[in-house]
C-alpha cells in the first residue's frame, strides 16, 4: 500500500463525494427552510437524468442549454409535488410530510418504470469529458472536475441567494417562524414554492452529473443517492448549505476509504458503513458538524 | 406509444389479480415475475416473453383439441415474502404450473408451495444448479445450472485466453451472483490458476473506483478479471475499469449477456470482454430467429436480454409436456415434464436426463471486441 495509492483513493473519494455534495445541497436548502426530510429528492435527480437523455438525444439541444432545461424542468417537477403533496399538509407535525416524501418516492420509481421501462440505459456526454488526466500517479477525468466544481460554485450561489437577496431573507424570515412572517407581509406560499423549485432544479443538475459520470440511469437511480445525501446532510448539520458540501465530501471520503484501506471482503458492506454512521453522527453530533440549534438554522 | 399504454394496462390489469375464468375450458399457468423493483429489468423481459408465447400458442389453436392457455400474472415485486404470497395467490386460482423467477432468492419462497400440491414449478431463470434437489421433483429448470456457466467461462479463460493469474469480484447481495464465483473459483483452482485478489461489491453500486485502484495494485498481476453481477454493474464494471487504463481481459456469466457492456462504455472501451450465456445471442437458429421476429413485432423493442426467450421457454416447454401427455393434470403433466428429452427451446435443446435434474444445454462463449458480438464457441457439459 504505497502513498500513490492512498493518493488515488483520496481522489476517488473527494470524486464520488462531490457527487454526494451536489445531490445534498438541495435537499438540505429544502430542510432549512421548510423543515421536510424530502426523500423523494433522489427521485428528482433520477427525473433530472432522464429529462437531461431527453433534451440531448430526443431534441438535440447543446449542452449548456440542455442544463438550463434540466434546471428548469426539475423546478417545475417541484413546484407541482410541493402543491399537490406538501402543501395541504402545511402545519401537520413534520413526520406526515416525511412520509408523504416516501410515498412520492415510491411512485415517482414505479411511475418509471412502468412508463420508461426498468431496463437501464446508457447515457453519452460529449468525448472532451471523458478525457482522463494523470497528475502524478493519481489520475481522473475531466467530468470529475467538472462535478467538484459544480457542487463548489452552486453551494457559493446559494450561500449568496439566501444571505443577500429578498427571496433569500423571505426564506430565512419563513424557516424563523412562518405566522410572523406572514405578518410581516411574506407570501409565504410563493417562497416556499420557491424554495422546492430552486432545490429540485439543484437535483436535476445533480442527475444530469450522474448520468454523465455514470453513463448509466434507470428509474431506480435515484434512491441511494437520495440516502446518502440525507446521511451527508446530517453530517455537515442539516440545513447549513455549506455543511451539505462538507458532508458529502465526508461522506465519499470515507465511503471509499473504507473500501479501499480495509480488506476486500468488507467492500461489500460499505453501505451499512455509511448508514451506521449516520447513527454515531445522530447520538454524538445531533447538530452535525456545522448546524446550529433548531431555533436559528437556516 | 399506444403499446406502450398497452402494457401498463396489461400490466395493471394482472396485478389486480381479479382475472377471472372465462372459460372452464382454459389451461391455467400461474406466471411469478418482479415487474416492480431491482429485479424488473430482468424480469420483465421474462414475463413479456411468457406472454408472447400464450398468445403465438393461442393463435395457433391451443392445446389439447382446442383448450387455451391463460396466464395468470402476479407481481413478485423483488421481495421474498410477496413472492410467496403470490404463490398462494396463484395455487388458490386453479393453476396447473407455475413459472417464474430469475433468481434463486426469489424461487426458494415460492415454488415449494406448488411443491407441497403436486404442482410443477418451472423456473425461468433462476440457475443454482441445487434447486431441484432443494424443492423436490415438481421443480423444472430452463437454464443451464451455475456450476455449467462458470465451468465453460473458467476453461475458456484458462485453455483459449491462456490466464493463470485471476481476480474475482463478487456481487455479494445475491444467491446467483455468490454462485457463480464459487463454481468459477473451484473450477479455476482445478485447472491451476491462481485467484490473486477477491473483491465485493453490492448490487445498486455505482462507484468502484476504490476496488478499481486495489485491483490496479494487486501484485502478482491479474491476467484476467471475473466479474460476478447483473447486467445493472455489468455495464458500470466494464466503463470504470477500461476507463481507468486497464486493459486486461474481463470475463463473466449471463448477468453480462446485455448491450449495457457496449452501450455505457461506448464501443472503442468494450473490448477484450468474454461471458458464457444461453444460446441464443448472435445466434441463427431457426428458433432464435422467429423469437425475435415475433418479440419485436409484438413489443416493439428487440428482446432487452435473454431472459426474454427465457420466459417463452418457459411456457412452451409446459405447452410441449401437457401435448405430449395429452393431459391438463399437473400430476401427469410433471411426469410429462420429467421425461422431456431434446426439447428445441429457443435458449438452446433442454433434456433431463441428470440425476440432478439440471438441463444439459450448450453453453455459448461470447466475446465483445470493439462493441461486437461473437460466438466464440459452444460449450458442452458432461452428461
Amino acid at each position: 500500500m504505497d502513498s500513490g495509492y492512498i493518493a488515488q483513493q483520496l481522489v476517488n473519494g473527494l470524486i464520488l463525494g462531490s457527487m454526494y455534495a451536489l445531490v445534498a445541497i438541495g435537499f438540505s436548502m429544502i430542510y432549512g427552510i421548510v423543515r421536510l426530510i424530502n426523500f423523494a429528492h433522489g427521485d428528482i435527480v433520477m427525473i433530472g437524468a432522464f429529462a437531461t437523455l431527453a433534451f440531448i438525444e430526443t431534441v438535440g439541444l447543446p449542452f449548456p442549454l440542455v442544463a438550463l432545461c434540466v434546471f428548469l424542468t426539475c423546478c417545475g417537477v417541484g413546484i407541482v409535488i410541493e402543491r399537490v403533496s406538501f402543501r395541504p399538509m402545511r402545519g401537520a407535525p413534520q413526520v406526515t410530510g416525511f412520509i408523504a416524501s416516501l410515498g412520492i418516492s415510491i411512485m415517482l420509481q414505479n411511475i418509471g418504470i412502468l412508463t420508461l421501462s426498468a431496463q437501464p440505459r446508457n447515457f453519452s456526454f460529449p468525448g472532451y469529458m471523458q478525457t482522463i488526466l494523470h497528475l502524478g500517479s493519481v489520475s481522473f477525468r475531466i467530468i470529475d472536475l467538472v462535478i467538484f466544481l459544480t457542487a463548489i460554485v452552486l453551494m457559493v450561489t446559494l450561500v449568496l441567494l439566501v444571505k443577500k437577496t429578498k427571496l433569500g431573507i423571505a426564506m430565512r424570515a419563513t424557516a424563523e417562524n412562518i405566522d410572523v412572517a406572514r405578518l410581516m407581509g411574506i407570501n409565504i406560499n410563493h417562497t416556499i414554492m420557491a424554495t422546492f423549485a430552486i432545490g429540485s432544479g439543484l437535483a436535476g443538475i445533480a442527475g444530469l452529473m450522474w448520468g454523465g459520470k455514470f453513463g448509466q440511469i434507470d428509474p431506480l437511480m435515484g434512491y441511494v443517492p437520495g440516502l446518502k445525501s440525507f446521511v451527508a446532510a446530517v453530517i455537515g448539520g442539516v440545513g447549513s448549505i455549506p455543511g451539505a458540501i462538507l458532508g458529502g465530501f465526508i461522506l465519499g471520503l470515507a465511503e471509499v476509504l473504507f473500501v479501499g484501506l480495509l480488506p476486500p471482503i468488507y467492500s461489500s458492506y460499505r453501505d451499512a458503513f455509511v448508514f451506521g454512521t449516520l447513527i454515531v453522527i445522530l447520538i454524538i453530533l445531533p447538530n452535525g458538524l456545522l448546524g446550529k440549534d433548531l431555533e436559528d438554522r437556516a | 406509444m399506444k403499446k406502450y399504454f398497452m402494457f401498463i394496462a396489461l400490466v395493471l390489469l394482472s396485478m389486480t389479480l381479479a382475472t377471472p375464468s372465462f372459460s372452464a375450458e382454459t389451461i391455467k399457468i400461474g406466471a411469478l415475475y418482479s415487474v416492480t423493483g431491482y429485479m424488473s429489468s430482468i424480469d420483465t423481459p421474462s414475463l413479456r416473453g411468457a406472454q408472447l408465447a400464450v398468445k403465438i400458442i393461442n393463435e395457433n389453436g391451443g392445446l389439447l383439441n382446442g383448450r387455451k392457455l391463460e396466464l395468470i400474472s402476479v407481481d413478485a415485486k423483488t421481495d421474498q415474502k410477496a413472492a410467496a404470497l403470490g404463490a398462494k395467490k396463484l395455487l388458490s386460482q386453479g393453476v396447473i404450473a407455475g413459472i417464474g423467477h430469475s433468481d434463486p432468492s426469489f424461487v426458494l419462497p415460492s415454488a415449494p408451495l406448488f411443491q407441497k400440491k403436486g404442482i410443477p414449478f418451472v423456473t425461468s431463470g433462476a440457475t443454482l444448479p441445487t434447486l431441484p434437489m432443494m424443492i423436490g421433483d415438481c421443480l423444472f429448470m430452463v437454464p443451464f445450472g451455475d456450476d455449467d456457466q462458470s465451468f465453460a467461462i473458467a476453461d475458456y479463460s484458462y485453455n483459449t485466453l491462456g490466464v493463470r493469474n485471476v481476480a474475482v469480484w463478487t456481487d455479494n447481495s445475491m444467491d446467483f451472483t455468490k454462485a457463480l464465483s464459487k463454481f468459477y473459483k473451484q473450477r479455476a483452482l482445478e485447472l491451476g490458476m491462481n485467484i490473486v485478489l477477491e473483491d465485493f461489491f453490492m448490487m445498486g453500486d455505482k462507484d468502484f473506483s476504490a476496488q478499481i485502484a486495489r485491483l490496479k495494485n494487486t501484485s502478482p498481476k491479474p491476467d484476467a478479471i471475473f466479474i460476478s453481477s447483473i447486467p445493472n454493474e455489468a455495464g458500470l464494471t466494464t466503463k470504470q475499469i477500461r476507463e481507468s487504463g486497464m486493459t486486461l481481459p474481463i470475463v463473466s456469466g449471463d448477468g453480462f449477456d446485455t448491450e449495457l457492456i457496449v452501450t455505457v462504455p461506448g464501443k472503442e472501451l468494450a473490448n477484450d470482454v468474454y461471458f458464457s450465456t444461453h444460446t441464443y445471442r448472435a445466434d441463427s437458429r431457426p428458433e432464435v430467429t422467429a423469437f425475435v421476429e415475433n418479440y419485436t413485432k409484438e413489443y416493439g423493442v428487440a428482446p432487452e436480454n435473454a431472459f426474454a426467450p427465457l420466459g417463452y421457454d418457459a411456457v412452451a416447454l409446459i405447452a410441449d409436456a401437457i401435448t405430449r401427455a395429452n393431459s391438463a393434470k399437473p400430476k401427469a403433466l410433471k411426469e410429462s415434464l420429467a421425461k422431456t428429452m431434446g426439447f428445441k427451446a429457443v435458449t438452446g435443446e433442454i433434456s433431463y436426463t441428470r440425476a440432478s435434474r439440471v438441463p444439459v444445454k450448450g453453453v455459448s462463449i461470447i466475446s465483445v471486441k470493439n462493441g461486437n458480438y461473437t460466438v466464440e464457441e459452444i460449450w458442452m457439459p458432461k452428461q
